[in-house]
């Protein structure tokens, strides 16, 4: 009740749309853009678009559109897929497939972790100094040795991985 | 699924053109991994980098007294 109240009082021609104002032929009005009207969209979530896929229709097309609303039956196969791809771009076989685009990105991965490894080539060449002589093989059996016989981190640590009574590192 | 399967099959002949993925995703994917494996096999083997392994099952402990 309320809504036929509104409409009395603003009045129907008002509320026209810019498509109304263009057919009443008013020159400077601008032409409704394609991205204003309803869209078709291929999802899944939407399985009846709000138009079809194909908006003009070829003269063939026509005349096809015109045999549909006689009996289906008289249809051939071929006619019944042409209507289908004028109604819809992809079927939902074609929207749901896969594409190879993973191998492309996890290929692009591997090589720039590749380019921050040569990164690293670069800085061992041309920036750290010598390796100290503390990491020699000498020094670092003696350094564990001493370790271990002071009882260094003897619960968890490096002295727990040691058996004292076979002088060996546990299995 | 017995209907869609046939209707896939219908469809088959309207393969849409290949993208970049199909044609180059496999030559991209090999080529990234052969170039991660080498620099990193080369990195981590020949470089002569100090990784600061564990001693722990790997240094025979020798003695140290003077």
């Amino acid at each position: 009740m309320l809504a036929s109240r509104a409409f009395s009082l603003v009045g129907r021609r008002s509320i026209c749309t810019s498509l109304c104002l263009r057919a009443h032929g008013h020159a400077g009005v601008v032409k409704a853009d394609d991205f204003s009207l309803p869209a078709y969209v291929d999802r899944r979530d939407v399985p009846l678009p709000e138009v079809a896929f194909v908006r003009d229709l070829s003269a063939q097309q026509k005349a096809l559109k015109e045999k549909e609303k006689a009996s289906w039956t008289a249809l051939s196969i071929d006619e019944k897929v042409e209507l289908y791809r004028m109604k819809f771009n992809e079927t939902y076989a074609e929207m749901n497939k896969g594409t190879n685009e993973w191998k492309t990105v996890l290929g692009g991965v591997l090589f720039f972790l590749g380019v921050s490894g040569i990164i690293l080539i670069w800085q061992k060449h041309f920036m750290y100094g010598p390796i100290p002589h503390t990491f020699s093989e000498e020094w670092l059996s003696a350094q564990t040795k001493r370790m271990l016989d002071m009882r260094v981190n003897p619960v968890e640590g490096i002295s727990s991985q040691w058996d004292f009574e076979k002088n060996e590192w546990k299995k | 699924a017995r209907g869609v399967q046939h209707t896939a099959v219908r469809q088959a002949h309207r393969k849409h053109a290949p993208n970049f993925h199909d044609k180059y995703g496999n030559l991209v994917l090999l080529g990234g991994a052969a170039v991660f494996t080498t620099v990193w096999g080369y990195v981590l083997t020949q470089l002569g980098m100090e990784w600061g392994l564990s001693p722990v099952g790997r240094v025979t402990p020798r003695e140290w007294r003077e």
